[in-house]
Parts: C-alpha cells; sequence; structure tokens
C-alpha cells in the first residue's frame, strides 16, 4: 500500500519568532523603563521640591545677582540682573573660546607640519611637545602655569618687556592702537566718528584686495602670464587703508586711532592705558592654547600624511617651490582629513574652559556655580546646558559649513 | 688577451655614509633646514642650561618630600579617617595583588611588554621602601610591604605558570575579584578593620580607583549605546542618540558638579548614594558617550559584506555583531579607545570640583593652606604632572603594542 504522502503544511513564524515583534516588544520595553525611570526621577524631584522647600522656576533671572563678577568685557554692574550676569559670563567663555581656538589652531598647525619635518631636530622637538602636552591633564597645566603668574612681582614693581610692556601678577599689558578723539557718538560730531569711519573704510580695503587677487589670479590662469595676485591685492589693500586713514587726518586734523602704551600710575602702580591682559584671561588661554594645540598637531599632522605622496611628487615636478606644494597641493587636501575631526576640538576647547573656574576667571560654569547658593540649581542646570548645547551647536555650523565650502564639488 | 681587472671598491664619498652623512641628510639637508636646526640646537642648549640649573640648584623640592605618601593615598591614613588603626596596609595589599596579577599576566602571555610592565610596578614600588625617610615618618611595615613586591611578581607568575589560573579569561576573573576585594579592604568595616568612609579616599589611589571603575564599566556601555545608535530601531536609536549628545555636550566639571546638587533630588531622602558613587556614575556615564562615538566609527568602516557574509553563513544577527562585527570594529579603532581611556584616567583630575582631595588637589590644597610654599608650587605641579604622563604614556605605549599584535593596518 503506498503511503500516503506526507504533507507540509507552512503555519508560519510562531509569534515568539517574529523579528518584528522581538524588535518592536524591545524597543517598547526599553522606551517604557526609560520613561519610567525619568517618571521616577521627576517625581522625586518634585517631592523634594515640595517637602523640602527646593526652589524652582525661572523667575529669579529678573532678580539682582549683587555679587561682582571679576572679568567682564562687556559693561557688568552688581546691581544687574542673574539674566544679564549669565549672559556675561557666557561671553566670558565665548571669547575665550574664538580666541582660543584662533591661537591654538595656528600653533597646532605649527607644530604638525614641524613634527613631518625632514630637519631630524625640529621633528624630534614637536614630537615631545605633542607628547608631554597632550598626555597631562589641563588641570595640572592651568595650575602650573597659574601659580607662575602669581608669583610674578605685583604691580607697584612690574616687570618691563623692551620698555613699553608690562608684566605682574595682575597680567600683561602691550601698547595698543586706542581710537582717538572719544566724546558721544551722536553729538561729538566726526572727531568721535572718525575711528568708526576708517575701519569701514579699512574693511572696504580688505573686501578691494580680495577681489584684486581674484581677478589676477583668473587672468592668471586664464592667460598664463604671472599676474603677482597676492602682491597687487595686498597693495590695493594697503593703498585704499591709507588713503582713507590721510583723508580722516586732513579733515579732522587728528589721526583716527593712536598707539596708546601703557604706564604704570599711582602708588600701587596700577597700569593705565594700552591693552591688558587680566592675569585669570592670560593663564587659562595659554594653558588651554598650548594643551589644544598639541591634539590639533597630531589632527593636521595626520591629514598631511593622508595625502597620496604621488601629489607631492607631481607637485615638485611642475616646479612648485617646497612652500608652493604645502600651500597649494598639500593643505587644500589635508583640510578636508582635518576640519571634523578639527570641529570637535574646537568644542573641546570651549567645553575645558569651563576650568577656568579653578584659576580665578569667572567663565559660565563657575559663575553658575556661584549661583547656585542663591537662585534654584534645576532652572540654572537647564540653562547652562542649552548654553553649552548652542555654543557647540554654532561650532558645528560654522565647521560644517567651511567643510562643506572645501569639500569635493561636483562628480 | 686582455686581462679585466675588478676596479677596487672605493668607500662612500665620507660626507654621504656614517654619522656625518646622517647629518648632512636629516640636519643640514637644505639652507632652512641648516639654519632650523642651528636655531633649535641653540634653543635646546639654552632651554637645558637654564632648567638643569633650575632643577639642581635654584628650585627647592622640599614641598614634594613634606607631601611623601599623602600623594599617593590622601588623606586616607590620617587619624580622622582611620582612628586608632594603621591603615597604610590596605591600599598596599591593593598594590600587591596588582603586582602578583601582572605576574600571572606576564606568566600566560609570555608577551614583552606585559612582562616590562610587571617589572617596572614591582621594582619602582620596591624602590619606594629605600626612600631616606626615618622610621617615624615611614614605618619598617610601610617599607617591608612595599619591598613583598618583588617576590609578589614572581608568586603571581608561579601561579600563573603551575595552577589551573592559567588563561586569559580566568585572571580577567581573577582581575575583577582582586579589584572588588581591594574596595572592600579599602572600605573596611570588618573582621575589626576600622571602617574607612569613601570620601577620605584620595591621592594617586583615588584617580587610579576611578579611572579604573570608569574603564570597566564606560567600555560595555558605550558599546551598546554605539550598537544601539547604529540600529535600525527607531525608539532605541533616538533614545542613544539623545543620550550620547547630550553628554558629549557638556563639560564634565558641569556635569560633577551637578550631580552633587541635582543628583540627590532625583532620588528619595536617604538614598544610599555617597558623593564618590555619584561622581564615579558621572564619570562612566560621560566617558561611554564619547567610547560610543568612537565604537561607531569602527562599526562604519567596515565593509558591509562582513555581515552579509556572516548572515549567508547562517548566523544569527546577534552572533553576527558578538563574533564578526564588533572584533573588527573595536580592532580597528584601538587606538581612538586607549585616547579616550587616557582621557578618562585625566579627567578624574577635575573632581577637586566635588571636594575631593585627589593628586592634584592634595598638592593645591597644601600649597594654599601652607603660603611659604607659594613660591614653590612650580615643583609641586611638575611633579604631578610628570606622575600623570608616566601613567598616560605607559597607556599610550600598551595601545600601541596591541595595536602591533593584533595587526591593525596589516589585515
Amino acid at each position: 500500500m503506498a503511503q500516503a504522502p506526507r504533507v507540509l503544511t507552512y503555519q508560519g513564524i510562531p509569534v515568539w519568532r517574529h523579528v518584528v515583534i522581538i524588535q518592536w516588544t524591545l524597543q517598547i520595553v526599553s522606551a517604557v523603563l526609560v520613561v519610567a525611570l525619568v517618571a521616577w526621577f521627576f517625581s522625586n524631584i518634585a517631592n523634594a521640591i515640595q517637602d523640602r522647600n527646593i526652589p524652582y522656576g525661572f523667575d529669579f533671572l529678573s532678580r539682582q545677582y549683587q555679587t561682582p563678577i571679576g572679568e567682564h568685557f562687556i559693561p557688568y554692574e552688581p546691581s544687574d540682573t542673574f539674566g544679564y550676569a549669565l549672559f556675561v559670563a557666557a561671553t566670558n567663555t565665548a571669547i575665550v573660546a574664538v580666541v582660543g581656538v584662533a591661537l591654538a589652531t595656528a600653533l597646532g598647525i605649527a607644530v604638525g607640519v614641524a613634527r613631518l619635518s625632514s630637519n631630524w631636530l625640529v621633528a624630534r622637538i614637536a614630537g615631545a611637545y605633542v607628547e608631554f602636552f597632550r598626555n597631562v591633564p589641563l588641570l595640572i597645566q592651568l595650575l602650573f602655569w597659574f601659580y607662575i603668574v602669581l608669583s610674578l612681582p605685583p604691580t607697584r614693581n612690574t616687570h618691563v618687556l623692551f620698555g613699553r610692556a608690562y608684566i605682574n601678577n595682575a597680567g600683561v599689558s602691550i601698547p595698543w592702537p586706542l581710537p582717538t578723539g572719544g566724546g558721544d557718538l551722536y553729538s561729538g560730531g566726526l572727531a568721535a566718528l572718525a575711528p568708526y569711519l576708517w575701519l569701514a573704510s579699512a574693511a572696504i580695503a580688505v573686501a578691494a584686495g580680495f577681489v584684486v587677487h581674484r581677478i589676477l589670479t583668473r587672468r592668471e590662469i586664464e592667460t598664463g602670464r604671472a599676474s603677482y595676485p597676492i602682491i597687487s591685492g595686498t597693495a590695493a589693500a594697503v593703498l585704499i587703508g591709507a588713503v582713507g586713514w590721510v583723508a580722516l587726518m586732513i579733515v579732522n586734523g587728528d589721526a583716527p586711532f593712536a598707539i596708546s602704551t601703557p604706564a604704570p600710575q599711582g602708588a600701587f602702580g596700577r597700569i593705565a592705558g594700552g591693552f591688558t591682559v587680566r592675569a585669570g584671561l592670560f593663564v587659562l588661554l595659554i594653558g588651554l592654547v598650548i594643551y589644544t594645540a598639541a591634539f590639533i598637531a597630531e589632527i593636521v599632522r595626520a591629514g598631511i600624511q593622508s595625502v597620496r605622496k604621488g601629489q607631492l611628487e607631481a607637485a615638485r615636478a611642475l616646479g612648485l617651490s617646497p612652500i608652493g606644494v604645502l600651500r597649494l597641493v598639500t593643505f587644500p587636501q589635508a583640510l578636508r582629513v582635518i576640519v571634523p575631526p578639527l570641529i570637535s576640538q574646537c568644542l573641546n576647547l570651549t567645553k575645558n574652559s569651563s576650568l577656568g573656574g579653578a584659576i580665578g576667571y569667572s567663565e559660565l560654569t563657575s559663575v553658575t556655580i556661584t549661583m547656585t547658593q542663591t537662585a534654584p540649581a534645576i532652572s540654572l542646570f537647564i540653562l547652562i546646558m542649552a548654553s553649552y548645547l548652542a555654543m557647540s551647536l554654532a561650532w558645528s555650523l560654522a565647521g560644517n559649513l567651511y567643510n562643506w565650502r572645501i569639500g569635493f564639488k561636483g562628480a | 688577451m686582455a686581462q679585466t681587472v675588478n676596479a677596487p671598491t672605493l668607500p662612500p664619498p665620507p660626507l654621504s655614509a656614517g654619522a656625518l652623512g646622517w647629518a648632512r641628510e636629516n640636519l643640514f639637508g637644505s639652507r632652512l633646514s641648516g639654519a632650523l636646526t642651528l636655531v633649535s640646537a641653540a634653543a635646546i642648549a639654552v632651554g637645558l642650561w637654564f632648567s638643569l640649573a633650575w632643577i639642581f640648584f635654584s628650585a627647592d623640592w622640599e614641598v614634594i618630600v613634606k607631601l611623601g605618601g599623602r600623594f599617593v593615598i590622601g588623606q586616607y591614613n590620617a587619624e580622622t579617617s582611620c582612628p586608632g588603626q594603621n591603615c597604610f596596609w590596605r591600599p598596599q595589599a591593593g598594590l600587591l595583588m596588582a603586582t602578583a596579577l601582572l605576574g600571572v599576566f606576564w606568566a600566560i602571555t609570555a608577551s614583552v611588554s606585559v612582562k616590562r610592565a610587571a617589572f617596572a610596578v614591582a621594582l619602582t614600588s620596591a624602590a619606594f621602601a629605600f626612600l631616606p625617610y626615618s622610621l617615624n615618618e615611614m614605618g619598617w611595615d610601610v617599607r617591608l610591604l612595599l619591598l613583598a613586591n618583588v617576590p609578589a611578581l614572581g608568586a603571581g607568575w608561579a601561579i600563573g605558570r603551575h595552577t589551573p589560573l592559567n588563561t586569559p579569561s580566568r585572571a580577567i576573573i581573577a582581575s575583577v575579584g582582586a579589584f572588588l576585594l581591594t574596595l572592600l579592604l579599602l572600605r573596611g568595616g570588618f573582621l575589626g578593620l576600622e571602617p574607612v568612609v569613601v570620601e577620605k579616599w584620595g591621592g594617586l589611589m583615588l584617580n587610579i580607583l576611578l579611572a579604573l571603575t570608569g574603564i570597566v564599566f564606560s567600555f560595555p556601555l558605550g558599546v551598546g549605546l554605539a550598537l544601539g545608535r547604529r540600529s535600525n530601531l527607531p525608539v532605541l536609536k533616538l533614545l542613544c542618540v539623545f543620550f550620547i549628545e547630550v553628554m558629549r555636550g557638556m563639560p564634565l566639571i558641569t556635569l560633577l558638579f551637578m550631580s552633587q546638587v541635582l543628583v540627590p533630588l532625583a532620588f528619595p531622602e536617604n538614598f544610599p548614594l555617597n558623593s564618590v558613587t555619584r561622581a564615579a556614575i558621572v564619570i562612566i556615564l560621560f566617558s561611554a558617550a564619547y567610547m560610543a562615538e568612537n565604537v561607531r566609527g569602527g562599526l562604519q568602516s567596515l565593509h558591509p559584506g562582513q555581515a552579509q557574509a556572516s548572515r549567508a553563513l547562517g548566523l544569527a544577527a546577534w552572533q553576527t555583531t558578538l563574533f564578526i562585527s564588533l572584533p573588527q570594529a573595536i580592532r580597528n579603532v584601538i587606538p581612538a579607545l586607549a585616547n579616550q581611556f587616557i582621557a578618562l584616567f585625566k579627567d578624574t583630575s577635575l573632581v577637586y570640583i566635588i571636594a575631593m582631595l585627589d593628586i592634584v588637589q592634595i598638592g593645591r590644597a597644601f600649597i594654599q593652606g601652607n603660603t611659604e610654599y607659594l613660591l614653590h608650587a612650580r615643583e609641586l605641579f611638575i611633579f604631578i604632572a610628570v606622575v600623570f604622563w608616566v601613567f598616560t604614556y605607559a597607556m599610550s605605549y600598551f595601545s600601541k603594542r596591541l595595536e602591533t599584535h593584533l595587526g591593525v593596518g596589516q589585515r
């Protein structure tokens, strides 16, 4: 007798092994867990607010802060509000971030290029710099510089550099061009406006220089004849700036800017005039720049090494000078590798500036920490988180725009 | 018949071989290179002259002698933290276990770098027994326990060679056990051991303990976050992205401070969570976010064919992740992970913000308390910087060895 054939019927995947179901169960479970945890935290916070009378809310922002801020670049009085004080602290952080990134990038590029130098000694010095400063905590470096500056003489017997600049435990003072005339901008007439007018003419001069450079470069590429774009562009910019300066001098009878030399004044020798970088900012900048430059140097080195050797050989074969190879062939290509990690170093420098509190610079975090004594910590935490997030976004945006500009276009 | 005689082999021109040739190529390759060599050699000579003169004649290293053992354990052995008992032996027992475990790993792996590390740790510890302190300041028990590191290394090696503790996985389990045992010992409170509250732990010991805890916990968490961020489950992905970006957007110091102010509010009153545990958790979460981005980079660098082939061979999704993707991804990002571990170790110096006395803060508090040493703060911070540098440099050395061992970039 023929055996009845076994019929296999497809029953479908069992529910507990169905991929979609497993995935969604996992997700729902994890989401519920996270939501439950967060809810538990919030209920505890709510309880604490109720039982222990913990303050909350944002009303404090319009109250008077009544505490001095050690250093500020925009006018600030203790009678100003909490909100404005936070803004002052945020500008302090932003100034360190921008100046620090500019200096650290310059130093980092120099060290990174030096590390790849064909000169053995220079490469070793750059390597030692990177290996040491990258591997020591920033806090130690900051404290080291802090105590160095602290051990400098006080202002009344300050060190004098080159007879014109001063360095003491209050900071560094250097000669600086300051606008002449002064007076109220609205009623002071031309004398008060002259510095701003000249700044405007300088901006026009720089823009004109770039236009000249661009036109001449294009002509050089099209005709193949040397048109000296860099020299001509610089000359155009200097010429227009000088014309503006002379014109203002003739009309106004006085130069728009004059070099102001710092000088000790009074019994305690407070330094007046010129431009003074106060000790806190000075130490923070030195520490941050030296530390971050070590990381940027490694990024620059990796970027330069990522350019294929054939590119350099071809550039040399075409007759470019070593500097020309670096400037026109290596760097534009290396930049594509350098910029993304460089952006994250900018973020790091901004976040590391929060160590300023340890050396007496009033940046965002240290001011916020002081504020927690008289204002609700919960609200402050939300505000400081938002501020740092905004700064990170600003760096990312600027960096990514630049990255897009230098990236491969088309094909 | 003309006879041919080989011309005698001439020596190379004197300026192209040997030390002179090397110098000519690497130090005086071009006019610019020669000038750079002369300038940097002069700078090094002047720098060395002044720093050696400072180190041996003007610097006063007394502050380091004064702090002595406090660098290593902080206030742990002080009468206020460990009354009526000598508690120095407990961290020393931890050190002995670490040395013995290094011996075990040396026997198991037979690797040169592990051997070097083991000998470095054992011999350096033993060398500290010969410090010229009087017996009152540094008892014979302390010295004996330091000397015991050498036999401990031998014992560890014998254990690794002759007992069942002879596979890497068992040794790792033993290490975790030894770590937990050390924590228990330090905490005390059993077998007549005086309990020492965690807030009294300090010095380099605290830095190392925080760093070890951070590395052990943040690594798996970071891998999990990276997988979550790359998964195609929208809810999970969103949670991971949110966590990573918030953590990366804030300075660690702000998070640490807020962990002391805010986190206690988020838990019920009297929840058993001391400030050090909170700090450790914040460090773990912070580091995990960065770790996740590194691992994600490694996962992205894998060719999709790897996972496809593995699925085609019939491996389940979790097996593909665990045995195919992750091992390759992590191997690819060893340098980045090592840098992250180094950063974590450096970041442990930030616990000053929550009033913990780590090695940096011990020094700083000493200077602030004894202003007569104010001018010698630089000696102190140079010393602490060198201590940190030795550890971080060892970490980067090991990561390089591991990279070579695993053949990164060669397969």
